[in-house]
């Protein structure tokens, strides 16, 4: 953790272009959370990188004062998982909205829980695809009629907090993003956690779906850590994050402790990271190699 | 399969409709079984649309919104081979993410009929038209046809499946679709009826070929150097076949719907004693008819030659329809990095078909309207300006030219 002599705040985190985002939508909630909780922490700009995929919630890079990355569609955890290998000791937080990580995206999100990469993926789940306009997305409630099912959905919608459980990521917690106090403790958490840790965000999209709104949310919420709840158990974990009616829980659903990827990847052992070693290899040396290799 | 539970069209209509209307509306009346989607511009309009008609009871289809691009075409594809009739789509980058399943589809011959709502690739990222996207496919067996009115997306969405399971030809079909101001701009479209429509697009039947429990066959096994060629040879030779199936498939939709050009290849505008032929394909067809009118008012021998069908390629009528002119522009709405002399996709597909000729006419590349940038009538009119030039000098003093372009 950065040790700094002057203390910077969520304002010094604000990038240079506003948000293009609808007023009222959820992913203000988000963007300040993000600011609040590294401004927290200590760190400053050029110790966190952000990396997003497609959507309006992946525009959230361009709007934070660190490293960024705005990626391909469903791409953003393949390309974290690159930046964190070349560089383990920089912080990555992974930003995204459901579709990209949970529909065209998810088999990343499977398999970077199953490795535990040292990743902070932080969702805008809006439970609808906003950008092209208000389509179904794999979080959309079964009936929901949008404008590619007026007829109401009819398939079941994911729950990432039980997958990302069942697929091996060690820090699993939902949260909601009208609560920034409440969201930006979470991240905190989530970014000094050591692992692959999601947080699920309800975001509300007030543009194209007005069935999960906020008032919805402000209704059925309610907090782990207001009752008894032990992160280390996974099935009442599981069993709590199943709930979607008059009750919907956030808060951290599950901690648990196992080797990261960068923990396990024998050239991450020793000399540092990746990006800052010498490459040490004379023109002899490469020129061996390359021979060797035609 | 999928009926129709309400007759959408009893009688022949005039509706206002956009381009991705008119193929949601040519879908439900071909009865199509099978249709899937995932939401990018433009390709969503037709996603909208049809769900619509599906809310409605008005078109039932099995529908399926897909978590990806990859996904979509993989579902279409296995529909096509249990004898579903199939539609889908997608635009740019999405059209890409899905090239492994649109690949196969061509060769293992599954008349899937897609559209392609054509949009610039990334990065940057930008919704505007760009022909790159559906250019793709131009090597692996889909029959690939650029419209330029509503009226011509739900016309060519008929043929499209009469062709495509013709049982001599059985290859798919990409509708490539300018972005925007085709897929989103509203024309008058004559709509005909159910009846006539019946009467021109019979069932789909792939007969023997058709993956069934009583009919137990192999699709795509494992083919190594012992059968690869042969299989590709097939393909080959049906591309070759479907021509002659696109016409006479032409020539009958003329006959019921009333409707159709002299040639469904290609559409000629002023073309017969024009000195300068410029050739397109799509949408800018608009603004170089009006260029090439205005042209002509003040005595210049100019003509438009409209490129429909990229695949097959029109070879024959090209050569015929361009060897009298003096010298040819060609409009590419898309880019060949690093190509012979640097140009467009068009413009090498013509010069290699102008080479054979004895007598050949110059030749000039224009790259315009990338990324959804209007191409304006009086960039049309430099552009002929430019050829007569070249004509008058015999001098190629720049082979392609970026039009409308900021240093």
């Amino acid at each position: 953790m950065a040790t700094t002599a002057i203390n910077l705040t969520a304002r010094d985190f604000k990038g240079k272009s506003d948000p293009d985002w609808c007023p009222g939508c959820g992913d203000f909630g988000v963007l300040n959370s993000i600011q609040r909780a590294v401004a927290e922490l200590g760190f400053r700009p050029h110790e966190i990188m952000t990396v997003s995929g497609i959507g309006c919630s992946s525009n959230l890079p361009g709007y934070i004062n660190t490293y960024g990355m705005h990626t391909l569609h469903g791409r953003s955890l393949p390309m974290a998982t690159g930046v964190k290998m070349a560089n383990h000791e920089m912080n990555v937080i992974v930003v995204g909205g459901d579709g990209d990580g949970y529909g065209i995206g998810g088999n990343h999100f499977t398999h970077t829980a199953r490795r535990n990469t040292d990743l902070t993926y932080v969702v805008m789940n809006n439970q609808i695809y906003g950008l092209t306009t208000g389509q179904i997305s794999p979080t959309s409630s079964i009936g929901m009629a949008t404008k590619s099912t007026p007829f109401g959905n009819v398939e079941q919608p994911i729950n990432p907090v039980t997958s990302a459980i069942m697929n091996g990521a060690t820090f699993v917690a939902r949260a909601y993003s009208g609560d920034v106090r409440h969201l930006s403790g979470i991240i905190q958490q989530a970014v000094r956690h050591k692992g692959f840790s999601i947080i699920d965000v309800f975001s509300p999209c007030v543009t194209f779906n007005l069935n999960n709104t906020h008032d919805f949310f402000k209704e059925r919420i309610k907090k782990l850590e207001d009752e008894e709840h032990n992160i280390s158990d996974w099935k009442t974990a599981c069993e709590k994050a199943m709930l979607f009616g008059d009750t919907i829980y956030t808060g951290v659903f599950y901690e648990g402790e196992r080797p990261s990827l960068e923990d396990v990847e024998p050239v991450l052992k020793t000399g540092g990271p990746l990006s800052f070693r010498e490459l040490g290899l004379g023109k002899d040396e490469a020129h061996k190699i390359i021979t060797g290799m035609m | 399969m999928a009926t129709v539970t309400t007759k959408l069209y009893q009688e022949p209509k005039e509706e206002l409709i956009s381009g991705s209307e008119a193929i949601g509306i040519a879908c439900a009346l071909a009865d199509v079984d099978v249709i899937t989607a995932y939401p990018i511009r433009p390709y969503d309009t037709v996603m909208q649309y049809v769900s619509r008609l599906k809310a409605d009871g008005a078109f039932d289809f099995d529908y399926i919104i897909a978590e990806s691009e990859h996904s979509q075409f993989e579902i279409v594809k296995h529909a096509s081979s249990v004898g579903a009739r199939t539609f889908t789509g997608s635009s740019g980058v999405g059209w890409f993410y899905a090239f492994e399943a649109i690949t196969v589809t061509a060769g293992l011959r599954m008349p899937v009929v897609a559209m392609v709502g054509n949009r610039a690739l990334d990065d940057p990222g930008a919704f505007g038209v760009e022909h790159n996207d559906a250019m793709a496919v131009r090597d692996l067996g889909w029959h690939l046809y650029w419209v330029a009115t509503a009226q011509e997306a739900l016309d060519m969405a008929l043929i499209a499946y009469k062709v495509a399971e013709d049982p001599r030809v059985l290859l798919p079909f990409a509708l490539s679709c300018d972005g925007s101001f085709l897929t989103h701009s509203q024309a008058i479209v004559q709509v005909p009826s159910q009846d006539q429509v019946d009467k021109f697009l019979p069932a789909y039947n792939r007969g023997s070929l058709q993956l069934h429990p009583d009919n137990p066959i192999t699709v795509a096994p494992q083919a190594n150097e012992d059968w690869l060629m042969e299989i590709r040879k097939q393909t080959d030779e049906a591309m070759r076949r479907t021509p002659a199936v696109i016409k006479e498939v032409y020539a009958e939709f003329k006959e019921v719907f009333g409707r159709g050009d002299d040639s469904p290849f290609i559409e000629q505008y002023m073309c017969e004693d024009a000195d300068v032929i410029l050739v397109g394909m799509g949408t800018l067809a608009m603004p170089t008819r009006v260029a090439v009118r205005r042209m002509r008012e003040t005595g210049k021998k100019v003509g438009f030659l409209r490129v429909k069908f990229f695949r097959p390629f029109p070879t024959e009528e090209l050569q015929e329809a361009l060897k009298g002119a003096k010298g040819i522009a060609v409009i590419d709405r898309d880019y060949s990095y690093g190509s012979p002399g640097y140009g467009g996709v068009l413009f090498h597909e013509l010069r290699s078909t102008m080479y054979p000729l004895d007598e050949r006419p110059v030749m000039l590349n224009f790259i315009a309207g990338l990324g959804g940038r209007e191409v304006m009538v009086s960039d049309v009119e430099e552009m002929v300006e430019t050829t007569q030039k070249a004509i008058d000098t015999g001098k190629i003093d720049q082979e392609t030219t970026w039009v409308a372009v900021r240093e």
